[in-house]
C-alpha cells in the first residue's frame, strides 16, 4: 500500500507568479476589514484558517504577506501552541497543536494581544494566596 | 428500503426475469411460424440460398447508392448514436463491472474522461434523432407511441447515467437508483417493442435475403 | 460520576484533573473549528462552560456491542477530546462506572430526578421490542420501558451508533428481536443522530460539547444527522477521487492498482453513498480512514447498510442476494427459469399464429376459384 505522500496528486499553482491568488487577497481583505473594527470599536475577531479552502501555497503566500513581528509565544497547555505576532500591529497567527503534535487549530486573531497568553483574572487572587503561604512556610522552614 | 437498494436489488431482479422472459417469448413465436410454403422452382441450391442470406445481412447494412441521397443522413445518425451507446455501455468501468458480476467475464474499459465525452456526444445525437423523427414528414406519419416510447426510456438511461457520473442534480444515491431503475424499466420495456429490432435483424435480413436467393435475385 | 461534588463548576473541575484554564480555551478553539463555527464561539463556549455547572449526562446501553463507548474511550494517548469526560457529569454509564447493582440504580434515578427536563440522554444501540421487550433487559426492566422513562426527563436524546440511529446489526434481515432505533419508540423529544459503526469519537464529543454549550440542536439532515459532520459523503472529500474520475480502479486487493492507491469502487467501496466526516477527520486522531488503508467503505453510518448487498459489490453492480455477491450462477438460474417460461408462451403464441395462418390459407383456397 502506497503512503499517502507518494500518491501522485497534482496540485495546480494558484495563481501567476507575480500576484497573489484570489483566496489569499480575501482573506487579507477581511483582515484589514477586522483591523479596522478593532481600532475604532475595539472589538477582537478571529478567522479560523481550517474554515477555508487555502493550498499550500495559499498558505505560504499569506505567511509571506503577513511577514513575521517582535512577539513570539510558545505555550504548553496538552500540547505545543505557537503565536506569532505577524509585521502587523495587532494581527497574530495562532497554530494549536495537541500532545501528538498534530494541528488541531490554526487561525489568525485580530486582537491587542490573543486573550489566552494572558492570565485569568479569577485565578490570581487564588494564586496570591498560594503564594503567601509558600514564602511563610519556607521562611518558617529556614528559621528552624 | 431507499431507492437505490431496490433499484439495484429487487428491481432489477424482476426486470432481468421479465426481459428474459419476453424476449424468449418473442423470439420463439416468431420462429416457429410458418413461412409459406414457395412452389416454384429454386433458381439457386440450397447452399447457394443461405449464402445470400448471410450476404444480404452485411449488403442491407448500408444503402444503395440510388437512395443515399434521401436515406444517408438518417443512416450516419443511426449508426452514431449506436456505436456511442455501444461505446458507453460495454466500455465504461462500472459498467463493465456490472456485466463482470452478472456473467462472470470481464474486459479492459477506456478512460472515464473519453466515456464522458462519447456519452455527451450520444446525448446530443439523440436529440438529432428525435428532431429528425418529428420534423421530416415522412417519419412522422409513420411514427407512432413504440417508437417515441422507446427513445424516451432510453434517453432517460442516458441523461440519469450522465447526471451520476457528474454528480448533478441531487445527492448521488438519488441519481444512482435514478439510473438503475431506468434501466430497469428499459429492460421491462425493450420485449415488448420496437426495440427488439436488436434480436430481430440480422435473422430477419438473413430470411429475407435467402428467400430472395431461392427466386435467383440479389439483395 | 456521583461521587464528584455536583455543585462544582466546570472550570473547577477541570483544575482539579489539572486541566488548564489555557488548555481548556485551546480543546473549545480545536472543537469550534472542527465543527465549522466561528472562531470566537470557541472562545465563548470555553468562557460559558467554565463558569456553568456540570451539565449532567445520562448513558444508556442496549443492544450493542459496546463499540460506540470504546471508540469515545479508547485512545492510544490520552487526547483533547478526553477532556469531555472532565466537562460533562456523566451519571450514569453501566460500562464505565465503579458502581453496581441497586447503588448504580439508586444513582440513575436520582440523577434523572434531580436533574429532570436538563439532562442529556445518551443511548447506545437498539431497543428490542419481540417477547414483550424481553431480549434486553437490566435490572429487571425491559429496554424499552427503561428508554420511554429515561427519555420523559430529558432535554435532547443523543443517538450515539448505528444501532441507536437506525436499528444497525439487530435491525438487519431478519431481525429476530423486533428491534428498534430509538426514534422508533420515543417520538416527542429532540433527538439527534450520531451515526457509524462506530462514530469518529471527534464528531460523538463535538455534538455533545455543542448541545451542553449552547442548548441547541444543531443543524440536522433528513436521518437526523449533524450536517457539519454527516453533510458530505465521503466521495466528496476522498484524496483518491482524482483516481475515480480518470476511471483507474483497483480491480482485486493489492494487485498493482490497488498498490498505486487507485480508486476502490470495483471492490465495493460504498463512499459515493456514504455520509460522514471519515475522509476529513479520519480515525485514530487522525491517522488514517479505510479507503486511505485499502479497503473500500462500508457505508456503516447509514441506514440498513447490513442489507445493501455485499461490501464488496460496486455499487454499479446487483445487489439482490441476501448473503454474498450476486454470482453468474444464480442469474443463470433466474434467466433460465424466466426463458423457459417465456418459452412456453412463445410456442403457445405461435400456435395461435400457425393456427390462424392455417385458417386465412384455407379461406383464401376456399375463395380461389377451382381448378388449374
Amino acid at each position: 500500500m502506497s503512503r499517502l505522500a507518494q500518491i501522485p496528486i497534482r496540485i495546480e499553482p494558484a495563481a501567476a507568479a507575480d500576484g497573489l491568488g484570489g483566496g489569499v487577497t480575501a482573506v487579507l481583505h477581511e483582515i484589514v476589514t477586522l483591523l479596522e473594527r478593532l481600532a475604532t470599536v475595539a472589538e477582537p475577531a478571529a478567522i479560523d484558517l481550517r474554515s477555508l479552502p487555502m493550498s499550500p501555497q495559499d498558505r505560504a503566500e499569506l505567511q509571506r504577506a503577513l511577514g513575521e513581528g517582535e512577539v513570539q509565544a510558545t505555550l504548553n497547555a496538552e500540547g505545543i501552541s505557537r503565536i506569532q505576532e505577524t509585521r502587523v500591529p495587532g494581527v497574530w497567527w495562532v497554530e494549536h497543536r495537541d500532545r501528538q503534535g498534530e494541528l488541531i487549530a490554526e487561525l489568525i486573531e485580530v486582537t491587542l494581544v490573543p486573550e489566552i497568553l494572558a492570565s485569568a483574572s479569577d485565578e490570581i487572587a487564588a494564586g496570591a494566596r498560594a503564594l503567601r503561604e509558600q514564602i511563610t512556610l519556607t521562611a518558617a522552614a529556614r528559621r528552624r | 428500503m431507499d431507492l437505490l437498494t431496490f433499484a439495484r436489488g429487487s428491481g432489477l431482479k424482476v426486470a432481468l426475469a421479465v426481459f428474459c422472459l419476453g424476449v424468449v417469448w418473442r423470439i420463439v413465436a416468431f420462429a416457429l411460424l410458418r413461412i409459406r410454403r414457395d412452389l416454384n422452382e429454386p433458381r439457386a441450391s440450397m447452399v447457394k440460398s443461405l449464402g445470400g442470406g448471410l450476404l444480404a445481412v452485411g449488403s442491407r447494412s448500408w444503402p444503395h447508392p440510388e437512395f443515399i441521397g434521401r436515406t444517408g443522413a438518417g443512416e450516419a445518425l443511426g449508426y452514431s448514436y449506436h456505436l456511442g451507446l455501444f461505446a458507453v455501455v460495454l466500455l465504461f468501468g462500472p459498467h463493465i463491472t456490472f456485466f463482470g458480476s452478472l456473467f462472470g467475464v470481464t474486459w479492459p474499459a477506456l478512460p472515464s474522461s473519453v466515456i464522458t465525452v462519447i456519452s455527451v456526444l450520444t446525448f446530443t445525437l439523440f436529440l438529432a434523432v428525435l428532431f429528425r423523427r418529428v420534423t421530416h414528414p415522412v417519419l412522422r406519419m409513420l411514427s407512432n407511441f413504440d417508437d417515441y416510447f422507446s427513445w424516451f426510456i432510453t434517453m432517460l438511461v442516458i441523461v440519469t447515467g450522465l447526471a451520476a457520473t457528474a454528480h448533478i442534480g441531487g445527492p448521488y444515491e438519488t441519481l444512482l437508483g435514478l439510473h438503475i431503475l431506468s434501466f430497469d424499466a428499459l429492460l421491462v420495456w425493450f420485449p415488448f417493442g420496437k426495440l427488439m429490432h436488436a434480436f430481430y435483424i440480422f435473422p430477419s435480413r438473413a430470411i429475407n435475403g435467402s428467400l430472395l436467393a431461392r427466386k435467383g435475385a440479389i439483395s | 460520576m456521583p461521587h464528584d461534588n455536583e455543585d462544582v463548576t466546570v472550570g473547577e473541575m477541570l483544575r482539579r484533573h489539572g486541566i488548564s484554564r489555557r488548555s481548556f480555551i485551546k480543546f473549545c478553539t480545536a472543537a469550534a473549528s472542527a465543527m465549522a463555527l466561528p472562531p470566537m464561539m470557541g472562545r465563548a463556549m470555553a468562557e460559558q462552560l467554565r463558569n456553568a455547572r456540570r451539565p449532567s449526562v445520562i448513558y444508556l446501553s442496549f443492544q450493542e456491542c459496546t463499540g460506540c463507548l470504546e471508540s469515545l474511550t479508547r485512545s492510544f494517548a490520552p487526547t483533547i477530546e478526553s477532556l469531555i469526560f472532565n466537562i460533562i457529569s456523566l451519571d450514569y454509564d453501566d460500562t464505565l462506572m465503579a458502581a453496581a447493582g441497586e447503588a448504580a440504580e439508586t444513582a440513575r434515578t436520582k440523577a434523572m430526578h434531580d436533574n429532570f427536563g436538563k439532562y442529556v440522554l445518551v443511548v447506545d444501540g437498539s431497543v428490542p421490542t419481540g417477547a414483550g421487550g424481553g431480549y434486553c433487559t437490566a435490572g429487571g426492566q425491559s429496554a424499552v420501558d427503561i428508554l420511554r422513562e429515561a427519555a420523559k426527563g430529558a432535554a435532547a436524546i443523543v443517538c450515539v451508533g448505528t444501532c441507536a440511529s437506525f436499528g444497525g446489526i439487530p435491525f438487519a434481515d431478519p431481525n429476530p428481536t423486533q428491534a428498534w432505533p430509538v426514534t422508533g419508540i420515543v417520538g416527542d423529544k429532540p433527538i439527534i443522530n450520531v451515526s457509524g459503526c462506530p462514530p469518529i469519537p471527534e464528531v460523538i464529543t463535538g455534538t455533545l460539547l455543542q448541545f451542553v454549550t449552547t442548548g441547541k440542536v444543531p443543524d440536522l439532515d433528513e436521518h437526523r444527522r449533524p450536517k457539519v459532520f454527516f453533510g458530505n459523503t465521503i466521495h466528496d472529500r476522498c484524496y483518491r477521487r482524482p483516481f475515480y474520475d480518470e476511471g483507474k480502479f483497483a480491480k482485486s486487493f493489492d494487485d498493482e492498482g490497488a498498490r498505486n492507491g487507485w480508486c476502490l469502487y470495483e471492490l465495493g467501496c460504498k463512499g459515493p453513498t456514504t455520509y460522514n466526516a471519515c475522509a476529513t477527520l479520519k480515525w485514530n486522531g487522525g491517522t488514517s480512514f479505510p479507503i486511505e488503508s485499502g479497503h473500500g467503505c462500508l457505508g456503516c453510518s447509514e441506514p440498513g447498510f447490513w442489507d445493501k448487498g455485499s461490501f464488496y459489490s460496486a455499487l454499479s453492480t446487483p445487489a439482490w442476494g441476501k448473503a454474498g455477491e450476486t454470482s453468474p450462477l444464480e442469474v443463470l438460474k433466474i434467466a433460465g427459469a424466466a426463458a423457459a417460461v417465456g418459452g412456453v408462451v412463445g410456442a403457445a403464441s405461435a400456435g395461435v399464429g400457425r393456427m390462424r395462418q392455417h385458417r386465412q390459407e384455407q379461406q383464401s383456397a376456399d375463395n380461389e376459384p377451382k381448378g388449374g
